[in-house]
């Protein structure tokens, strides 16, 4: 056989690999960043918001969402978050605040970065499930933009949810839907949330499937694939475009497990991740993994945008009782309980744990996760050190070298 | 005993209190530790434990790294560090107050890795002095004061609870007056001196503490106020976990007139309404003192009450002393350094602080350059 036709075996088997509908989500992550940002100057609303916010409400009441922690990743991985940091930075603010938050300070002030910068918004929506970090961000914001700030608070949770915190929360949904009454002078509708919410709970249902694919081998597609496409389900959900599109890649998914098509040439190893990716090194890591023949199947960090069935008698309380038990809003041993559960559902040789200098309550605690999960499952893990956004912690030879000692020596 | 005397001891607590601390038990004392100004201490008082803060320590950590990364506080790592070592077994237990990311993980961790008996949580609202969090608030302190009874086997006496916060009152209405005193005559009662005195009753007793500050209030109220020429200044941040700061700037020749700090004001700061159920007394008034960075109330908040202390005070610098990492204080560094700068023309200096990698040499270093472009020398 020629060396000529040895590549266009290789072009076809990787063609037959690709996932085809990222090119589907590429196009409406485009229509919908163009959309937001000629959005900016007319009378619609934006509204900046956490990635881990109710973002409900603001579908139901034509608001257009905007994430800060998304315009971040893409920052990142573009490679241009450290010099939007360095912005920030030159203003006083400390290194050792999250990259996500100095980068987006750093482009609301000279509006770099891959897209130009996000639009300006009109409000902005904190919700401090995934971190407190936000709404010291979002103060800043406030300050800066001089716009209104809606906090919601949803108080940290140690085993089961008690009802004084459900209370808290509840009485925060109504709170958010008058301040959205009174910003966008519109009646609220509560039809249309339930179908707003309804669509966003089907989504998220839609997104647990394709996710659960990868439990099949070989895996369809690696966690590094699920970062990508999981922008809509974080950005969009409750609108029907998201809905379409993982319906879309649901079937992409099934029919990859059907005919066996798995991620990676050759799969041996499959690997759980810990944390949010390192941006910027997506591709090194994709590649050093792929050589390692081992297939990140699942993540701690997709898996958060999937929300449980819920009772819809009274919608707001169950958006309430959704956004407060996150994962990163509950105790070490109920984390514990779904690396557990991830380890076991998708049958995986390890874990692997980014220990990321820019999220303190994902990071704080995983030497304590490392060792339980190794007690629980009998599977070794790895943590290695980076940093989301800021490359300038990141140590490519080390953390790669540490990889293949840990993947080689995987049985 | 003489003034001198109490402050020169209180000033040695400040040093290493955990000599004193390891003798607590002997004395028949219950000691439990806490860590931040939000912990309703009048519970535990209440419940016959002596509240005891712990506020880290100088030295090489040697335990805690195996459980929390570098780019963590020094106040949760030391204090980590002491627990694994076994240099806090005369605690009977902790109280984690969810303040911080840090804190919130600190508490399961700490959890984990340690066996003292008691074990406690309270968790705050972020939203702070809004109407919509004080029910759940009050629902927390209700809770946390039902854990701690649960441990005794015994409920805690609303007429105890009542005293104890009886007490605690009487003990801010008394660091009112000594940061008073302070501040409109300074040659009385210097700041090193008052702050030592307040920092050393998170160490005993509250009773005891307030027999020692009426005694420092009753001698300086009295006493002669010396004619002293130095250089007014406010420090602002989380804790001094040593007076070294407080030396540092006594020895240049600057005096401390009021501080916004977690371990001063911001820990005495209003009063619990003895009119009230106690429960709702305390919550209330954890909802509506002073802000720590970590918690919200609204967008100024923080600089509007900075700038009036300066204003008050006549400080005519700023040093924000801060634990490296630390992010709710750092965020707010950059918005609170303009404001002091455009609205007073007052001059900031930004010192972290690591206590694994202390360096008094290096304090004293950028102190004396900042004092210098202030005197304009």
């Amino acid at each position: 056989m020629s060396s000529g036709e040895n590549r266009d075996e290789e072009r076809e088997a990787k063609e037959r690999r690709r996932i085809k509908s990222g090119e589907a989500m590429r196009d409406l992550m485009t229509k919908y960043y163009m959309e937001a940002k000629a959005a900016e100057g007319t009378d619609k609303h934006i509204a900046w918001i956490t990635s881990g916010g109710p973002v409900e409400p603001l579908i139901a009441f034509d608001v257009i969402p905007v994430y800060p922690e998304n315009h971040g990743a893409m920052c990142g991985a573009a490679h241009m978050n450290v010099e939007l940091c360095e912005v920030a930075e030159s203003r006083g603010f400390s290194r050792d605040l999250c990259s996500y938050a100095r980068g987006d300070i750093g482009s609301a002030i000279t509006k770099g970065g891959p897209i130009g910068g996000l639009p300006r918004p009109t409000f902005l929506v904190c919700c401090n499930n995934i971190c407190n970090t936000v709404f010291k961000w979002y103060e800043e914001l406030a300050r800066f933009f001089d716009v209104p700030l809606f906090i919601f608070d949803t108080p940290f949770v140690r085993g089961g949810l008690p009802s004084h915190h459900l209370d808290y929360t509840r009485r925060q949904m109504e709170e958010y839907i008058s301040f959205l009454e009174r910003i966008t002078s519109r009646e609220y509708d509560e039809a249309h949330f339930v179908e707003v919410a309804a669509k966003s709970l089907y989504a998220s249902g839609l997104w647990a499937e394709v996710l659960a694919c990868n439990q099949a081998r070989p895996a369809p597609m690696t966690c590094f694939d699920a970062f990508i496409l999981m922008a809509p389900i974080v950005t969009l959900r409750g609108t029907q475009e998201v809905v379409d599109f993982y319906q879309g890649l649901l079937q992409e998914m099934r029919d990859r497990v059907e005919q066996g098509i798995g991620i990676l040439p050759s799969e041996k190893y499959r690997l759980l991740w810990d944390n949010i990716p390192v941006w910027y090194e997506m591709r090194n890591l994709g590649r050093l993994f792929m050589e390692l023949e081992a297939c990140l199947v699942a993540d701690t960090y997709t898996s958060a945008w999937t929300f449980q069935e819920v009772d819809t008698e009274d919608p707001l309380e169950a958006m309430a009782a959704i956004y407060t038990e996150v994962y990163l809003n509950i105790n070490l041993e109920r984390m514990a309980d779904k690396i557990e559960s991830l380890a076991r559902r998708y049958e995986v040789d390890g874990m692997v744990m980014h220990s990321n200098r820019s999220c303190k309550p994902y990071s704080l605690g995983q030497y304590d996760l490392a060792k339980e999960f190794t007690r629980r499952t009998g599977k070794p893990t790895l943590i290695i050190e980076a940093d989301h956004t800021d490359s300038r912690w990141y140590n490519r030879a080390e953390v790669e070298g540490r990889i293949r000692d840990f993947v080689e020596n995987l049985l | 005993m003489d003034a001198r005397m109490t402050v020169e001891e209180c000033l040695e607590m400040w040093r290493n209190p955990y000599p004193r601390l390891a003798r607590m038990r002997e004395e028949g004392e219950r000691p439990v530790a806490f860590f931040c100004s939000y912990t309703p201490e009048e519970i535990l008082h209440a419940a016959g434990f002596t509240p005891v803060r712990l506020m880290g320590a100088v030295r090489t950590i040697t335990h805690a790294d195996a459980h929390l990364q570098a780019y963590c506080c020094s106040l949760a790592r030391t204090d980590l560090d002491m627990a694994l070592a076994g240099e806090l077994d005369f605690l009977e237990g902790a109280v984690f107050v969810q303040t911080c990311d840090t804190m919130m993980r600190l508490s399961d961790i700490w959890r984990r890795n340690t066996s003292f008996p008691f074990h406690g949580d309270l968790v705050l609202p972020i939203r702070m002095g809004e109407e919509i969090s004080l029910p759940f608030l009050v629902e927390e302190v209700r809770r946390f004061r039902g854990r701690v009874e649960e441990y005794l086997g015994r409920s805690i006496r609303d007429d105890a609870l009542e005293e104890s916060i009886h007490v605690y009152n009487r003990n801010r209405r008394m660091a009112d007056r000594l940061y008073l005193l302070r501040r409109e005559r300074p040659g009385a009662l210097d700041g090193l001196s008052a702050t030592a005195c307040l920092v050393a009753g998170f160490w005993m007793r509250r009773e005891k503490h307030n027999d020692l500050l009426h005694h420092i209030l009753e001698e300086a109220e009295a006493g002669k106020e010396k004619a002293a020429e130095k250089l007014p200044l406010l420090v602002s941040g989380s804790v001094c976990a040593t007076p070294d700061l407080y030396e540092l700037l006594a020895e240049l020749d600057a005096e401390v007139v009021d501080d916004d700090l977690c371990c001063g004001h911001r820990y005495f700061d209003a009063f619990a309404d003895e009119n009230i159920s106690p429960e709702e007394a305390l919550a209330r008034r954890l909802w509506q003192r002073v802000n720590c960075p970590a918690k919200h109330q609204c967008l100024e908040d923080r600089a509007e009450r900075l700038l009036r202390q300066v204003g008050d005070s006549g400080a005519k610098g700023v040093v924000f002393f801060l634990q490296s990492f630390c992010e709710p204080h750092l965020f707010d560094i950059p918005y609170l350094r303009n404001r002091l700068r455009e609205e007073l023309g007052i001059p900031s200096l930004v010192l972290e602080s690591e206590l694994q990698s202390f360096s008094r040499g290096q304090l004293r270093t950028r102190l004396q350059a900042f004092l210098e472009t202030i005197r304009g020398v």
